[in-house]
């Protein structure tokens, strides 16, 4: 007899002991069967995924949209895998990607139209049709369009499936569609700066970067392989295999400090500080690409003067770096030059001040080596053509005419080219200025966790006269909605068609492997019938298949014909240019190391250093970002991925492990500095942190307790984010700018200061927050009751 | 006798866990606890003698040269020719459930004829199989059923590569004979096997990496002794 049969053989006796003690007769079915009644014999796929139905199609558990190949058999997805013809990831796929078939059948998922019985945020609803859904939307849109005008309806949107339904609220009239956090709380500094200063966002959903022919690279605070889009981090690992030179600076050790040759610990806050005074050190000592600052680049003599002040020994004060190491990696970046890879990153909204600067030095960087158009630097999208076909006509979707515009007259003089700012339409709605926003639409995006303030956030929903979501998952977007849409996944519709405009430059499209389940409905659809609703003229064509056909067609291409190729067609790229064939897309035609058009607007032409202020006594810096198995905070309930990575850990600098007496994986509470308090989180200790910040990854300890698997496992980074200072430029907001002490059994344990800050840099002043947000109204405890009850159920626990 | 082997590159390994899913929905394996073929632990960021390392243990079955797993099996011993795909040439042996392949040096499990004991489970010292117990063989009175890597042998003997090597998004698994040049190679230059003192059994799952990866991977995840 083994162990196992041992201890199985001693429980089943304790059950039938009990089971005798309580009713005096055996157990039925005999002492050894217990738990078999279950048992069948399946001994699981003899031949794995091999002979299943294949349809090719495109991944969306990211918005990296790899070209993927679905596999059916017996009318069940079984498996994912790469398309095989693609050029960016062949056959592979992520974690996520693998798991797109727990998407499809997640019993969680949203399965029809729902209306709202309880209170917002308590996430009590019955089902509708969708009729009746569809009609209630287009009453609430109507209704507030009459009372207080076009503008009052808003739409935040991410993803494929917002495309068809923006259009609808652009035919309402309405100016606040395009209002996505995916640039507003993300890359809208990084897109600003490179827009200006190399004339085309080379960093966006897209990143133009050629890291396969890198001789050296640099990323700062990017963590790409914990960040993972495959065929970026495909081209990351083909770089440093083929050579390349890696030069990380990041606060925490990051897998992409484990491959460097250089990783610079630094003080949070203070990258623009290094970045500048690297940009002084390259002119000083002659590292500058002569030939390309003279032929190609403008305002080189201002920048030289600029950064004349920012030495190497100045910012090893500030930023907490030795002068060697510095020095040791602007020496090995330089020396690749100009196949250097200066990382334009690309979530950017960390400070709120300086952001574009920290970006704008990047881009200087990259033009001072001489890294653009050429291997191993910033390359050029190459455009692919397919058609397009308007779902509203255009002349059907003009913006009302307004008197004080939220978009165009905001304070932000570079936000309107790209939407409303975000953080505006939530003012708007609790302040009401400079019009009432009274109706929100949501889609693809969870505003709880993406937008801070979510308790700001929260108070705006509470005053809207109508709020609904078109969504796959009952997460916290659902909960505070009063018609939820359900959405089909990517796996059950067709889409746009998707052309791939950087190195390996292709043509594919979505296509459904299963029609859709329950009654989820494709966003074609939703958008067309509500459209009908709504009496809009447009979407001509009867679904998204036509309208995949049509703008195939264009390019004398059909869903057939492409389906016969494999899926997918290649084209030919052009990334490189030659200095004779160099043209630069800014007005001037050259690279601006200076930019006068941010001059215009009062904000500085070239980056200077902000400090951003550092953390206040007794508290550590909250940072945050990816893990590779989740996508933002979309995934955490999905049966596989969840079972992968459950929960997300607190990193906590071992010194200040060691000074608070706190252990690997004990559970501990996060208080931020206006003492809003998280969901209990594990502890991992690690010297890969810095003693002044901690860290944890994005997306979890969901308030949704529809989200059977998430609800409640780890912390929410967004619930501790409740100051934002928000970027001059356009508007952005920060989400590095919050400070958390720790709370273990109930007592606050102050985070000791090991490294002295400098002078030059302000402590964030914590009492003057609070008497300010006093002022405003907002208590500085929980500031939702949803938010309150789940804090006092877990930590009676 | 030929062995079939695979190299883990940690220089090129990201700790992204796509392996592990690949094949959890390539063999349709129960999301339970313990229940996996295939699997990551990521570890550190931790100190090492030659500094910081955040790498990962990517595991799966090492088709031991002399696998703990094969001779505790209690299963009734049967007489099993095998064949060698290529050439015809056929070997017969006395297996219980579970043995080494003499032509591919993978080892196996006959599920029909798995008792689900678990004593197989209960040897390996790297912990690479389970005994899933939803299943059970009812004409052996069976527990359950243990279950492995098969190295993808079905997929391999159609010309295909292992279900975790294809979708690894960095190339970083390679997979072949332990002999061809792309693993030799990687022998040659370094590639570690996870032994120690204690636990010799020959694993064919060899690990490649920057000293500091390969000395945590060693020092948290290499068994010290056996079972």
């Amino acid at each position: 007899m083994n162990r196992r049969r041992f201890l199985k053989m001693s429980a089943a006796t304790a059950m039938a002991m009990a089971a005798f003690s309580l009713d005096g007769l055996p157990p039925k079915g005999g002492l050894f069967r217990v738990g078999q009644a279950l048992a069948r014999t399946n001994y699981g796929p003899a031949n794995g995924s091999m002979g299943a139905k294949e349809i090719t199609s495109v991944c969306e558990m990211c918005f990296w949209r790899c070209p993927i190949v679905t596999k059916v058999r017996n009318g069940k997805l079984i498996k994912i895998e790469g398309n095989p013809k693609s050029p960016v990831n062949g056959q592979r796929v992520c974690a996520r990607g693998n798991s797109g078939i727990q998407l499809l059948y997640d019993p969680d998922r949203i399965k029809y139209p729902m209306k709202r019985v309880g209170a917002r945020g308590e996430g009590k609803w019955a089902k509708i049709s969708w009729d009746e859904a569809l009609e209630e939307i287009a009453h609430n849109m109507n209704k507030v369009k009459k009372k207080y005008g076009p503008h009052a309806l808003a739409y935040f949107d991410h993803g494929a499936s917002a495309e068809n339904l923006r259009e609808v609220f652009m035919a309402m009239g309405t100016e606040n569609y395009t209002s996505e956090p995916a640039f507003f709380q993300c890359v809208g500094p990084a897109a600003l700066a490179y827009l200006e200063t190399v004339g085309y966002i080379a960093t966006g959903t897209r990143q133009y970067n050629d890291m396969p022919h890198a001789k050296a690279m640099l990323l700062v605070g990017s963590h790409i392989g914990e960040n993972v889009h495959v065929s970026h981090v495909r081209e990351f690992i083909e770089g440093l295999a083929a050579g390349s030179k890696l030069v990380v600076v990041d606060p925490r050790f990051s897998v992409a400090a484990g491959k460097a040759d250089i990783h610079l610990s630094i003080r949070p806050g203070t990258d623009t500080a290094l970045l500048l005074a690297w940009i002084n050190y390259v002119i000083q000592n002659n590292l500058y690409h002569k030939e390309f600052v003279a032929n190609t680049c403008q305002g080189f003599a201002d920048l030289k003067k600029e950064v004349k002040g920012y030495s190497l020994e100045w910012a090893a004060e500030i930023c907490d770096l030795k002068i060697a190491d510095m020095k040791a990696a602007i020496e090995m970046l330089a020396k690749a030059s100009p196949h250097v890879m200066i990382h334009p990153g690309r979530h950017s909204t960390w400070y709120g001040k300086g952001d574009v600067g920290r970006h704008q030095s990047y881009a200087i960087l990259s033009a001072l080596f001489g890294a653009v158009g050429v291997p191993g630097g910033l390359y050029f999208p190459t455009p692919v053509k397919v058609g397009h076909i308007d779902c509203v006509e255009e002349k059907s979707k003009t913006v009302a005419p307004v008197e004080v515009s939220l978009k165009e007259d905001s304070a932000y003089p570079f936000s309107a080219a790209f939407g409303t700012v975000t953080a505006d339409i939530i003012k708007a709605i609790n302040t009401s200025k400079p019009y009432p926003i009274r109706l929100l639409g949501v889609n693809g995006v969870n505003i709880m966790q993406t937008i801070p303030d979510p308790y700001e956030t929260m108070k705006a929903i509470k005053k809207l006269d109508f709020i609904f979501c078109e969504e796959m998952m009952a997460g916290e977007t659902a909960l505070w909605s009063d018609i939820i849409l359900p959405d089909a996944i990517y796996l059950e519709r067709y889409d746009g068609v998707y052309a791939y405009e950087g190195l390996t430059p292709y043509i594919t499209v979505r296509q459904p492997a299963l029609p859709p389940m329950y009654e989820a409905k494709p966003p074609y659809w939703i958008a067309k019938n509500l459209a009908r609703h709504l009496k809009i003229d447009g979407f001509p064509l009867p679904d998204a298949k036509a309208l995949v056909n049509h703008d195939l067609e264009a390019v004398n291409l059909s869903i057939n014909k492409l389906n016969k190729q494999g899926g997918i067609i290649s084209l030919p790229a052009n990334p490189y240019r030659t200095p004779e064939n160099l043209k630069i897309a800014t007005d001037s035609g050259k690279i601006k190391l200076s930019v006068a058009a941010f001059e215009d607007e009062d904000l500085d032409a070239i980056p200077k250093f902000q400090p951003a202020p550092a953390p206040p006594k007794g508290y550590a810096r909250l940072i945050y970002g990816r893990c590779p198995v989740h996508t933002f905070s979309r995934t955490m309930n999905n049966l596989w991925l969840n079972h992968e990575v459950p929960e997300n850990k607190l990193w906590l600098n071992d010194e200040i492990a060691r000074q608070l007496k706190i252990k690997n994986d004990e559970t501990v509470v996060l208080e931020n500095q206006s003492g809003k308090r998280s969901n209990p989180i594990k502890v991992l200790v690690t010297p890969g942190i810095r003693p002044d910040a901690v860290y944890m990854t994005h997306g979890f300890g969901s308030k949704s307790p529809h989200l059977s698997r998430a609800y409640g496992k780890g912390a929410a980074d967004g619930y501790m984010m409740t100051n934002t200072v928000e970027d001059p430029f356009m508007g952005a907001t920060s989400k590095r700018t919050n400070f958390v002490r720790i709370v273990k059994n109930k007592s606050i344990l102050d985070i000791p200061e090991i490294i002295p800050v400098p002078a030059a840099i302000p402590k964030f002043k914590l009492r003057k927050l609070a008497a300010d947000r006093q002022k405003a109204g907002v208590r500085p405890q929980y500031a939702s009751t949803g938010d309150f009850s789940i804090q006092e159920r877990r930590g009676g626990e | 006798m030929r062995q079939y082997a695979m190299i883990i590159d940690l220089t090129r390994c990201v700790g992204c866990h796509a392996c592990a899913l690949a094949c959890r929905a390539e063999w349709d394996i129960p999301a339970q606890d313990g229940y996996r073929r295939n699997w990551v632990r990521n570890l550190g960021p931790a100190k090492t003698s030659h500094g910081l390392s955040f790498t990962a243990y990517p595991g799966l079955c090492n088709h031991c040269d002399k696998p703990a797993c094969v001779p505790v099996c209690p299963a009734d011993k049967i007489k099993k020719t095998f064949t060698e795909p290529k050439t015809g040439k056929t070997k017969t042996m006395t297996v219980a459930a579970t043995w080494k392949n003499p032509f591919d040096g993978t080892v196996q499990i006959d599920k029909t004829r798995c008792l689900g004991c678990g004593a197989c489970a209960d040897a390996c010292p790297y912990g690479a199989r389970y005994v899933n117990t939803n299943i059970a063989n009812k004409n052996l009175d069976g527990d359950g059923i243990a279950d492995k890597c098969t190295f993808c042998k079905p997929r391999v003997e159609a010309g295909l590569r292992p279900a975790c090597v294809q979708t690894c998004i960095t190339d970083a698994r390679i997979f072949g004979w332990r002999d061809e040049p792309k693993i030799a190679d990687y022998i040659k230059k370094g590639a570690i096997r996870m032994e120690s003192a204690q636990v010799q059994t020959g694993p064919n799952v060899y690990y490649y990496g920057h000293p500091k990866d390969l000395e945590l991977l060693t020092k948290t995840s290499t068994p010290q002794e056996m079972p």
